[in-house]
């Protein structure tokens, strides 16, 4: 059909543009160094990123799906007013987030020195990462989880109710198992917020470097070729999960209709 | 017994009703689309909270305060189907059991028989026809063994053939439950085969109660009279062979 050929054209050169800096991965930056400390410091810092993003993960589910659940349910100006809370960290540049949480959360407040007399160190610690990782995450999470949460129909859930269950077995019969692409969305874009975060983790957790903070030092130190091992490293562990989660979504929504 | 007496303001109207209804008793609510039927279903449902009055249904109070609907142990089957879309047809009429026995399996296979569910038992709902799904969750209300049935014009959009036969089931598990029935529509011919007596509402208020005869004989209101007389001239599920 001759109306076809240049939309299809256009998509293709639209993605070639998209994809045009993975060819970095093969930029002529010479040999890649995986040598001295790179090996190392490049384990240490997959372990962090993935170690702590999970945990940081997990505190945004069991904290952001209470509060997802209750924002599904609010209308007018109360959803207004706390849509508008959650989005206030989404939409906050990173490296402002990293500055306030230091001085919000930081060794010199009355917070900090709580915590640290506790022995919760509020900077540069696991503890620090953790948090800083939830703060810029947990937002994402709230505002996609919600609108899979409010997706689902009332009157099922209604329903539901009137043929016997209790609301919480409600949300675990009916409510969940509709909203589960929704939610797996959810967590997938949290996981990329949270282990590719820079700007807010560089300010209140240099220490223990996850792997954005490592990148950022294997480039001062010693420039692109000790980099790119890391680099390659990060994209295969920060993409599959989001890829796949999405490609299964797509698949079941595809079965579905 | 169910005993309403409820005040529930809508955008347009105030929505003022009392009704009882004794065990096994069969009552209808006629009227125009918008008279505020369905407002009453859903007030005793639990889905709508009335501003004011008060609810009770075979000694209980559901309203006020506001009975948690998964203490209500009452049927509803609306207009739309209302399946779980994620559950197989099997799963959807179980829902509302609870570790059923001998006699809720031996009444879950008349159900299954009777509606012509075993073709698509172990089918996804979302993949049945809106004839089957009216089926099924026709099933799945009549599952648990409600006390009290309401049905908010679940007929609306099928042919008489299927509207009379399932009439013809319901009327029989009526029989053999003796739950008490509530049935919204306003379409004549089906409530008449469902309940002998019927509650007239126009603007949110009882305007006339009483056997459909004498509701013919004698109507309260213009509109009431327009209503039944074009009910009359409809084609009615009577007249549709049962199968």
């Amino acid at each position: 059909m001759p109306a076809r050929w240049w939309p299809r054209l256009l998509m293709v050169l639209f993605a070639l543009a998209l994809l045009y800096p993975l060819a970095g991965l093969m930029a002529p930056v010479g040999s890649w160094r995986w040598d001295g400390e790179v090996p190392g410091s490049t384990a240490a810092a997959v372990r962090v990123s993935l170690m702590l993003t999970a945990l940081a993960l997990l505190i945004d589910v069991v904290l952001g799906t209470p509060v997802a659940c209750y924002l599904a349910r609010c209308r007018g100006a109360e959803l207004m007013m706390w849509e508008g809370v959650v989005l206030i960290p989404v939409l906050m540049p990173p490296l402002a987030m990293g500055l306030l949480l230091a001085t919000a959360y930081g060794p010199r407040t009355a917070i900090g020195a709580i915590l640290m007399r506790l022995g919760v160190p509020t900077a540069n610690s696991p503890t620090a990462f953790v948090a800083t990782q939830v703060y810029v995450s947990i937002g994402y999470y709230i505002v996609t989880a919600r609108a899979a949460l409010a997706a689902v129909p009332r009157d099922l859930q209604d329903i539901a109710g009137l043929l016997g269950a209790k609301p919480n077995e409600t949300f675990r019969r009916v409510t969940l198992p509709m909203a589960r692409l929704g939610l797996a969305a959810a967590v997938s874009i949290a996981w990329l917020r949270a282990l590719g975060e820079f700007g807010a983790v560089i300010v209140t957790a240099y220490y223990p470097a996850g792997m954005p903070v490592q990148l950022w030092i294997n480039l001062q130190n010693a420039g692109l070729p000790a980099v790119m091992p890391l680099l390659v490293i990060f994209l295969i562990t920060a993409l599959p999960l989001p890829w796949l989660i999405h490609t299964l979504a797509q698949d079941r929504l595809a079965q579905e209709h | 017994m169910l005993e309403v007496e409820i005040v529930k303001a809508r955008r347009d109207f105030v929505v003022e009703v009392a009704l009882r209804l004794a065990p096994g008793q069969r009552c209808a609510i006629f009227g125009a689309s918008g008279a505020g039927k369905s407002t009453v279903l859903s007030c005793i449902a639990g889905f709508e909270v009335p501003d004011r009055g008060r609810i009770g249904f075979a000694g209980r109070c559901l309203f006020p305060p506001p009975m948690p609907l998964y203490e209500r142990r009452l049927g509803y089957l609306a207009q739309r189907d209302l399946l779980f879309p994620h559950l197989s047809v099997a799963q959807n009429v179980c829902f509302g059991l609870r570790a059923p026995d001998e006699a809720a399996r031996k009444w879950l296979g008349e159900l299954k028989e009777r509606l012509e569910l075993a073709p698509i038992w172990e089918a996804r709902a979302h993949h049945i026809s809106g004839g089957q799904a009216r089926r099924v969750a026709m099933a799945r209300m009549l599952a648990p063994r409600p006390e009290l049935v309401l049905l908010d014009e679940p007929f609306a959009g099928m042919d008489w053939a299927t509207v009379s036969d399932l009439l013809t089931a319901l009327m029989q598990w009526h029989r053999q439950l003796n739950f008490s029935l509530l049935a919204v529509d306003h379409r004549s011919a089906i409530l008449r085969r469902l309940c002998p007596q019927a509650l007239v509402m126009e603007q949110g208020r009882i305007v006339q109660r009483g056997a459909w005869e004498e509701l013919a004989a004698a109507p309260a209101t213009p509109l009431l009279a327009r209503l039944l007389a074009s009910a009359d001239l409809s084609s009615a599920p009577e007249s549709a062979p049962a199968r």
